[in-house]
């Protein structure tokens, strides 16, 4: 094939090589849907203000708060009992208790009372099974 | 009957409960079939090598089945060799064929399951030969014969392959993964997140992100619509299973099985590739490939039959190389060891009786897996009718086990779930595409390493047109697939 | 709505009480402890290695140990995060040699981290050339080398599989100074690939070890895949121990051929290399001594007890037990005899 294929790699700097080239081509594509795009993109703006509009701001944003203060309070919670998995039960019940109040139409006693039973029972029950039985490790 | 010793009620309690356990880690998001072998491994050095052996073995069937579960019922991959399964898996739910689509992947499981155990049984030394002439080249072809399925899964051609670029690239970040060859250095880390990047993103929290958080989300935003209530699915009733459905399916069941078994010989490749290639084989080979990725059960044969053909397929190179063919046989070289058994290429002459033990192992935990699944299916298939405000929270809170407990309890990988949440949900509104997304970053590091370590091997661009007769073949391959999603484009096109 | 805000004050309450109990016994081990690894694999040696002494130390203190295969960085990062004996750690060689390498992520184990005892040795670091390889010896290699023939050896680079390779260089630099420029690393990755590159004809010595490629060795010689073994690095001394039946159809005295001072691979004029991988357990720098001094006593009273080495002898490790103070003195003078070899082949 002559001399036009040879190529060296240095093997210190080899991590570099294909991130470019990978690199390369997603700014040709990037740049081809650019232009083959540009009128929906000019037109971005209207798109995002009508999902803004259209959206259920409380349901979505209340669920992306109780998943971060889920995530970010399970760590120093479990941190007072190390190693028990204790943070992820204490945090995991009112956690389902109130994403499942959140994403409830309509509350009654009824259905409120069932969904604070299943939010004790299914994370002990599954912390029970993860902890205790198969030993794994949970924040 | 000196050789059937081995089985013994205590053998075949053990094949039923690791298969029952497995198929519960499988069904779980996040939990995968090796973190079932992982955390039973302990348990086996008290058991002894063959009744040990048999645990594992059910558990790794299992493991692998039940990961098409929640793929089916939830568009979320219980593994990562499921994920072809959600693409026309899930259209079937949708359409109240959850049942009908479960029972299909159970049968295809089976099948592949069988049939490969078959080929270990029967050729595993001869196998494993064959395997080790497929060297860095080779290797990467195929993982590109792969990859050329992301043409063929977008529904516009330009975004979708921008989508699995992204996908690759974006799989790239953290460090050129010594253990598998790199020089350890790290890459497109943006300053300061060093501490929580430098390993990069795992794999299984970017899929139950994208696919089951992101969910949540959409559905949050949308502000959760009443969606599949038991009388509006009756499940089953719409379109009932039967077996003619594998009528004209045969050759895609043996195809695809064969190319789960053989992803599985080959070591590194990983086993998400068998059910990626077998899928795209399918779709190639398709008399209506334009069904596929709107619930076309061919699609689930592929999917299903080529994941579990690599469980028979990883323990050729297990048993006849001492190599793993994936990360969960890996774990069992830890079982063999325990035992104070060698395994590499005299394993299966020197120990006649734990190799037949095994067979036996795979073919009953093989069978328990279809009986178990196939009766049990009607009320696991019920999951869908739960209320969402109780199923919901519940997914998120198993989400998050799945990710916290697949690297043994690593905070960040909860934290990847979150953001690539965010990232699917946000994928969908600016229309990028998320299968070939996923695609790529399921095959990024395999690509990278195989291309790289060929060029730094051979020196020689032309390497990968010359190497063999097996890369010219894989070149034919790779170029029928493409052709084969452009014109099925094409035809799309006309059809619009 | 009242019933969750009881539950949760409850909570609250039980929270503050047992971290206020937790408080005052933290000079001991707490209840439930968490053992991290270096490695990523629950299958290997690190992790056999891990779970033995785990189940041993939870037996004998009546505690609850969990190993967790999280990898070299993560279990660094864990270690640092609590200093109150709730996690440990136990890893090999590689946790200061990866910091000699140069990779990233490896901080000096010696300057930021306590050490704790030694536990064990897996004595089967060595390598191996093909069966139809014209190398006989160590001796032919280097002898090849100072003839001007290009020595390929696979190896996985930055630690435990690359050090064998850097004695390798040294010692051609001691016998024939400029002959080290002919051994020439093939970097890549794990065990599989390593005997891949032999396939493949990229490499004519490949990093391997005893446990993994014995087989091989048994291999007819027309097999392609057949291999020999050429060297093995550890101390004649710990070879000694292993059983007597050594491993697979490879006797203890036929290793011992492979092994210092059968097979030569001179360090400087006068002694030859050898490494042996070493498990130890390491600590967050600012644990408190006494829960140094019960993990001490704990595992010298195992260690007498004789059951544990019974464990690792099953599992083709080497007892190795030697109390934190020892084994920081041991290891830091094979780190700075390592860190000589390194330096020497690099500067030239």
């Amino acid at each position: 094939m002559g001399e036009l294929t040879k190529v060296t790699i240095d093997f210190q700097s080899s991590h570099l090589l294909f991130p470019i080239i990978i690199g390369c081509v997603l700014a040709v594509l990037g740049l081809a849907i650019v232009v083959r795009e540009r009128s929906r993109i000019t037109t971005s703006g209207s798109h995002w203000r009508r999902i803004f509009t259209q959206m259920d701001k409380f349901r979505f944003f209340g669920t992306l708060a109780l998943t971060l203060a889920y995530f970010s309070l399970m760590v120093p919670v479990g941190d007072f009992w190390p190693n028990t998995g204790l943070g992820f039960l204490f945090c995991s019940i009112p956690f389902v208790f109130l994403a499942g109040l959140l994403f409830m139409h309509v509350w009654t006693a009824r259905s409120v009372l069932v969904l604070a039973t299943v939010a004790v029972l299914v994370p002990s029950l599954i912390w029970w099974l993860f902890t205790e039985v198969f030993f794994l490790t949970l924040p | 009957m000196p050789f059937f010793e081995f089985i013994t009620p205590l053998f075949l309690l053990l094949i039923v409960g690791g298969t029952f356990v497995g198929v519960i880690f499988g069904a779980i998001p996040g939990m995968t079939a090796t973190m079932a072998v992982a955390v039973c491994l302990p348990l086996t050095y008290p058991l002894g090598l063959e009744n040990g052996l048999a645990l594992l073995l059910g558990l790794y069937v299992g493991g692998i089945s039940g990961g098409l579960v929640p793929a089916i019922l939830l568009n979320i991959p219980g593994t990562p060799s499921s994920i072809t399964t959600t693409f026309d898996g899930y259209p079937m739910t949708q359409k109240g064929e959850g049942e009908k689509a479960l029972k299909i992947g159970i049968c295809a499981s089976f099948a592949g399951g069988i049939i490969s155990l078959i080929a270990l049984y029967l050729f595993a030394p001869a196998l494993a030969d064959f395997a080790i002439r497929f060297s860095y080249v080779e290797k990467f072809l195929i993982i590109l014969f792969a990859l050329s399925v992301m043409g063929a899964l977008s529904t516009n051609m330009l975004i979708g392959i921008f989508s699995g670029f992204l996908g690759i690239f974006i799989s790239l970040i953290g460090t050129y993964d010594i253990s598998s060859g790199g020089n350890g250095k790290h890459r497109l880390i943006p300053s300061g997140l060093e501490y929580w990047l430098d390993s990069g993103f795992s794999l299984l929290p970017v899929l139950i992100g994208i696919f089951g958080l992101s969910a949540i989300l959409q559905q949050a935003e949308a502000g959760m619509p009443p969606g599949l209530s038991r009388d509006k699915v009756r499940i089953g009733k719409s379109s009932k299973f039967s077996f003619s459905i594998f009528k004209g399916q045969v050759l895609n069941v043996i195809r695809s099985s064969g190319i789960g078994t053989f992803v599985g010989i080959l070591p590194g490749v990983g086993g998400s590739a068998a059910s990626i290639l077998a899928y795209t084989n399918a779709k190639t080979f398709s008399k209506n490939p334009e069904n596929f990725g709107k619930g076309e059960p061919a699609g689930i044969i592929a999917s299903e039959s080529g994941n579990n053909g690599l469980t028979g397929g990883a323990l050729v190179p297990l048993l006849s190389l001492g190599i793993p063919g994936d990360s969960t046989t890996a774990l069992l070289i830890g079982a063999f060891t325990l035992q104070g058994i060698q395994v590499g290429p005299l394993f299966i002459g020197n120990n006649p009786e734990t190799w037949t033990a095994m067979i036996f192992a795979m073919l009953i935990a093989n069978i328990v897996m279809f009986v178990m699944m196939f009766y049990a299916i009607r009320y696991v298939a019920l999951i869908v009718t739960i209320p969402k405000h109780i199923l919901f929270p519940i997914i998120l809170m198993m989400c998050v086990i799945g990710a916290y407990t697949i690297n043994y309890g690593i905070m960040f990988d909860v934290w990847t779930l979150l953001i690539f949440g965010l990232f699917g949900w946000l994928a969908l509104k600016i229309r990028l595409e998320i299968a070939p997304f996923i695609i790529g970053f399921i095959l990024g590091p395999s690509a990278e390493i195989y291309f790289v370590k060929s060029l730094e091997s051979f020196g020689d661009l032309s390497i990968f047109f010359t190497k063999s007769w097996i890369a010219v073949l894989l070149w034919f391959l790779i170029l029928g697939s493409i052709a084969g999603s452009a014109f099925i484009s094409s035809k799309a096109r006309e059809a619009e | 709505m009242t019933f969750t805000r009881r539950i949760i004050l409850s909570f609250a309450a039980a929270t503050v009480l047992s971290a206020s109990s937790y408080v005052a016994v933290a000079q001991e081990l707490p209840r439930n402890v968490r053992l991290v690894i270096g490695s990523k694999s629950t299958g290997g040696d690190t992790y056999q290695n891990s779970a033995i002494v785990a189940e041993a130390l939870a037996e004998k203190l009546g505690i609850n140990v969990k190993v967790d295969a999280v990898g070299a960085t993560e279990a660094f990062k864990a270690l640092n995060r609590d200093s109150r004996g709730t996690t440990l750690m136990i890893f090999h060689d590689q946790s200061y040699l990866g910091n000699l390498y140069g990779v990233q992520g490896y901080a000096n184990p010696f300057e930021g981290y306590k050490i704790g005892p030694t536990v064990a040795i897996n004595p089967g670091n060595a390598y191996l050339v093909p069966k139809s390889s014209k190398y006989q010896s160590m001796d032919d290699i280097f002898a090849a080398a100072k003839a001007g023939e290009k020595v390929r050896v696979a190896i996985q680079p930055g630690g435990v599989s690359e050090i064998g390779f850097s004695a390798m260089k040294n010692a051609a630099k001691v016998l024939s100074p400029g002959s080290e420029a002919n051994i020439v690393a093939v970097n890549t990755g794990s065990q599989s690939d390593k005997n891949q590159t032999m396939w493949d004809d990229l490499a004519d010595v490949i990093n391997g070890s005893i446990q993994a490629n014995e087989q091989f060795t048994q291999l007819p010689d027309d097999d392609r895949k057949a291999m020999r073994f050429v060297w093995i690095t550890a101390r004649p001394a710990t070879l000694a121990q292993a059983p007597a039946q050594g491993m697979g159809n490879t006797t203890r005295d036929q290793m011992l051929k492979f092994a210092d001072p059968e097979t030569n691979v001179p360090l400087n004029g006068s002694e030859n290399f050898t490494f042996d991988k070493e498990f130890f357990i390491l600590y967050n720098q600012g644990m408190d001594d006494a829960i140094v001094q019960q993990i001490d006593t704990a595992l010298t009273e195992i260690y007498a007890a004789g059951d544990i080495q019974k464990r690792q002898k099953e599992a083709f490790f080497i007892p190795n037990f030697l109390p934190s103070g020892e084994a920081l003195a041991h290891l830091q003078a094979k780190r700075s005899t390592y860190e000589q070899v390194i330096k020497d082949i690099t500067s030239n």
